[in-house]
């Protein structure tokens, strides 16, 4: 059974498309057929992320109004045979989605793929509808600032508005990521820590990411971080992945470990 | 919390006022926010009306009173 999967936010810039990548590529490489949808109409940005903006002919929108077939569109990721992306169009036009076209879309897109990864725009707006309109789960980025939360929370409380799945009667899972965490500043009290935020949004947690200057210069070539087994936020896009296909898998210790000359010179005269 | 700040007894983490701060703002709007439903069924009301007279515009609010709910409803009449 193919699950439909809104990855959004309140608050733009928190690291949605790039979460998007990551775990696309990690549900890929999990033997999972994997197809990532870039919804966030007029500014396309995942393309970038997974580095197939050379490969462009069409996009969703030409897809939902016929001017090609869903084959034509769809891009193959350059290293796995599993993941395919289909992108955004770069209309100016707001209303050019249509919640039918969009339901025949994603029907299509369900027999051929396990997973259908939504990229959401950020906001309550036009495009956010579409987006969440036929999730089966959404997940919820937010970094831990004030504003990302106030925003995540002002989001979650109308998911279920926009929800066709919520107008049936049933429930869209929710889940909560929370990215850029810096371990040094949450154990100075100067972040929020994973359970103030979870206490504050009241839904259950399925990535912690820490905040890793590695994920620049992997966007710079655009090859998803989670490729890099040695960076830290990479192993956390790889659990994030295996917790969404169902395993349990234990969260990363983000524990201030190592005492080096200049966290302590920090610790001492901050 | 730095060693300087442990001596001389500085104010509580930037972090808890963050959650607290949070938690009020919230508090507020999720009350205000309790009625995602608000655009559809004020759509849905004035076609109904429309159908018995002749309808200008509707105003919904909401209020909380200890522990009542109220809805209020304004219809405005051409």
């Amino acid at each position: 059974m193919s699950i439909v999967i809104t990855v959004t936010s309140g608050k733009g810039g928190v690291g949605k498309s790039t979460t998007l990548a990551n775990i696309a590529v990690g549900m890929a490489d999990e033997g999972k057929k994997v197809v990532a949808v870039d919804f966030d109409i007029g500014l396309r940005n995942l393309d970038m992320l997974l580095g197939l903006e050379n490969r462009i002919v069409y996009n969703v929108i030409d897809v939902m109004e016929g001017k090609c077939n869903l084959t034509q569109a769809l891009i193959n990721d350059k290293h796995s045979k599993n993941l395919f992306f289909l992108p955004a169009s770069q209309t100016n036009d707001k209303n050019v989605l249509n919640k039918q076209k969009v339901k025949e879309l994603l029907e299509t897109l369900k027999k051929e793929f396990d997973i259908i990864l939504i990229d959401s725009p950020a906001g309550i707006e036009g495009g956010f509808e579409h987006a969440i309109a036929y999730a089966d789960r959404a997940l919820i980025i937010s970094t831990p600032d004030v504003s990302s939360v106030r925003d995540a929370d002002r989001v979650i409380g109308i998911i279920d508005a926009k929800s066709e799945k919520a107008h049936k009667g049933e429930e869209v899972e929710k889940y909560v990521i929370i990215n850029r965490i810096k371990p040094e500043l949450v154990e100075r009290g100067d972040m929020l820590t994973t359970e103030d935020v979870l206490n504050i949004l009241a839904l259950p947690l399925i990535g912690i990411v820490p905040d890793c200057e590695k994920v620049i210069s992997s966007t710079n070539m655009g090859e998803p971080i989670i490729r890099d087994l040695k960076a830290e936020s990479g192993e956390a896009y790889r659990h994030i992945s295996r917790r969404i296909l169902g395993e349990e898998v234990e969260y990363l210790d983000l524990s201030v470990k190592k005492v080096s000359l200049k966290g302590f010179f920090h610790e001492f005269f901050c | 919390m730095s060693f300087f700040a442990n001596i001389f007894g500085k104010k509580e983490s930037s972090a808890s006022v963050a959650r607290d701060r949070l938690k009020v703002v919230l508090a507020h709007e999720r009350a205000s926010n309790a009625l995602p439903y608000m655009e559809d069924m004020k759509a849905e009301i004035m076609e109904v009306i429309k159908k018995y007279t002749k309808v200008k515009d509707i105003h919904i609010s909401t209020q909380s009173n200890q522990n009542i709910d109220v809805l209020e409803m304004e219809i405005i009449l051409k």
